[in-house]
């Protein structure tokens, strides 16, 4: 039974419609990566999951419930949507304070909490206005998991990461799926939601263009195989004898067929293959093309 | 961390909503957390024992008992009371940390009372400290110790409650920390020079001033026998409309449904 279910949502600003028939669910145990542009809508749609933004149709419901209906919705359903929309005259220890007294926990989950995102106790004590992008997203993290909640919604979490924060983040939400967690993040990097995410959203112009499983969603889009060899001119040929169509690319050969064909043919042939792998370059295609249409200086 | 390995599933069932309460006592805490907070408040504190100690050594001996000093702390704390509410209100906005505290609370009805709460408690607690400041302005000026009971509900308790909504309306009505605070002061400087200097021309603008001005309808509440009669307090009841009630209402209906960005 999905956890997270967005049904038909919409939302419009005057003439503008921001989020337009946006539906998906997203299933416990899985992370959800929800990819997109600047400005194609992912922002507003999870306002609009946590009743931040009223939406203009359609509805969002968690574990069945609308958000507001949930009593104490930060002990089941961690928020981080600005890491940036704290004040900057708390410290980072009184911002999870604050956030610990409301959701009714004891103190001692804040210094839990500071631990697991690796904010010392010197840091915690400095006032917001001192904090980097990292380390404000580390204190974000840290609140949405404050209440211990089941269900995750993070809006550009790994943004301003260094790469030991993103590898750290990705371990951090997997072991929290795999404990039955429901993690719906945003990003408008593909290769961050393809490292970590199990399902995907695409989405552009405030319209999803596609969604599945990551594996299918490649798979899907996959455009061909990449593959090369020791020997080139035995594989060249042995492909050419096969009937598979290639041309060069590289050092290697781009060939319009399932990986696994060509590593038949070669092991048929009994050709030493040094690189192999499906060429999954349609969904960053489809993504630069969602970029593009957004894009202002149209040089992407 | 020690809840971690326990597997998770999203069940609702034994969770009660936040107690108001608890609401309460977190939008107290907000107010006075930043070094902001608590500076402004301790600023208002400060400047109440500044002025009643040059009030002690400046004024004449018969305007030296109790209840006069309480006028002058008392005046010093209502004029600057409204600031503190307006940034319990407008940081949410301003600081955009109401992200956070509408998605803890999603029924701002709760979190929008509770502020209100936290600003009466907080300006109660204030209250009593210009109390404590008037009683030693009382001691350093070697006055009476008598105080007319008027002075005490009307000056004291009615005045600050006054502007303590006033604030709340404005926070909600711009949702801006610098523009709420400069509208403040427009409303309490500007406001009644401009309408005395007009006033003091036109003979039917004096009598009009009371029904349209706020600031001029409160006047027989802290002079003559500090009780209004039959046409002040109507006047009370026009002007507080005007610019209590009305903004009250539009400022409460902007911040529900307002977006936090």
């Amino acid at each position: 039974m999905p956890v997270i279910e967005v049904t038909g949502l919409t939302k419009s600003y005057g003439g503008f419609t921001a989020v337009d028939d946006v539906s998906f669910r997203c299933e416990p145990g899985r992370v959800t990566g929800f990819l997109g542009p600047n400005g194609a809508g992912k922002t507003t749609t999870m306002r609009a999951m946590v009743g931040l933004t009223p939406p203009t149709r359609g509805t969002v419901t968690i574990g069945g419930m609308r958000y507001a209906d949930i009593p104490n919705p930060g002990r089941h359903v961690g928020v981080l949507l600005d890491a940036s929309a704290q004040h900057n005259g708390r410290t980072g220890r009184e911002v999870l304070t604050i956030g610990a007294r409301t959701m009714g926990l004891p103190d001692s989950r804040v210094e839990e909490m500071l631990e697991l995102v690796s904010l010392t106790g010197a840091e915690a004590k400095r006032r917001l206005r001192n904090y980097s992008l990292g380390m404000r997203q580390r204190l974000g993290v840290a609140h949405a998991l404050l209440g211990d909640p089941s269900v995750l919604i993070l809006d550009e979490p790994a943004n301003g990461l260094d790469p030991a924060g993103i590898r750290w983040m990705r371990s951090l939400l997997k072991g929290y799926a795999d404990r039955g967690g429901t993690v719906l993040l945003s990003s408008h990097l593909l290769h961050e939601v393809e490292q970590i995410a199990d399902e995907m959203i695409l989405i552009g112009r405030g319209r999803i263009v596609a969604q599945g499983d990551r594996r299918s969603l490649l798979a899907e889009r996959r455009t061909g195989t990449l593959v090369t060899a020791e020997d080139m001119d035995a594989l060249a040929k042995a492909l050419d004898a096969a009937g598979l169509s290639a041309h060069a690319a590289g050092e290697g050969l781009s060939v319009e067929a399932e990986p696994v064909e060509v590593g038949r043919v070669a092991a048929a042939e009994r050709i030493v293959l040094s690189d192999l792998r499906g060429a999954d370059g349609g969904l960053e295609n489809l993504f630069l093309e969602l970029t593009a249409d957004t894009q202002r200086e149209g040089n992407a | 961390m020690t809840t971690a390995q326990a597997p998770m599933t999203f069940d609702v069932s034994s969770t009660p909503r936040v107690p108001f309460s608890r609401l309460v006592r977190v939008e107290l805490r907000k107010a006075l957390d930043t070094r902001a907070g608590r500076w402004f408040t301790g600023s208002i504190v400060g400047l109440c024992l500044v002025v009643v100690t040059i009030y002690a050594f400046a004024a004449p001996d018969e305007a030296q008992t109790f209840g006069d000093v309480l006028s002058v702390s008392g005046g010093v704390l209502g004029y600057f009371l409204p600031i503190l509410v307006i940034l319990m209100v407008t940081s949410e906005w301003s600081q955009r940390t109401g992200l956070v505290t509408f998605a803890l609370e999603p029924h701002r009805g709760r979190v929008v009372g509770a502020k209100l709460c936290g600003a009466l408690l907080l300006g109660a607690g204030l209250i009593v400290l210009a109390f404590a400041v008037a009683a030693f302005g009382t001691v350093l000026g070697g006055g009476e110790w008598t105080v007319e009971t008027e002075i005490l509900v009307n000056g004291f308790v009615i005045a600050n409650v006054i502007s303590i909504l006033l604030g709340f309306a404005i926070g909600m009505l711009l949702m801006n920390s610098p523009a709420a605070i400069v509208t403040y002061f427009i409303y309490s400087l500007v406001l009644p020079i401009a309408v005395g200097i007009l006033a003091s021309f036109q003979e039917w603008f004096a009598d009009l001033a009371p029904w349209i001005e706020f600031n001029t309808a409160q006047t027989p509440l802290f002079t003559g026998d500090y009780t209004p009669n039959g046409e002040e307090l109507a006047q009370l009841l026009v002007s507080g409309t005007i610019w209590l009630v009305v903004p009250f209402a539009i400022g409460l209906w902007r911040l529900l449904r307002a977006e936090p960005k």
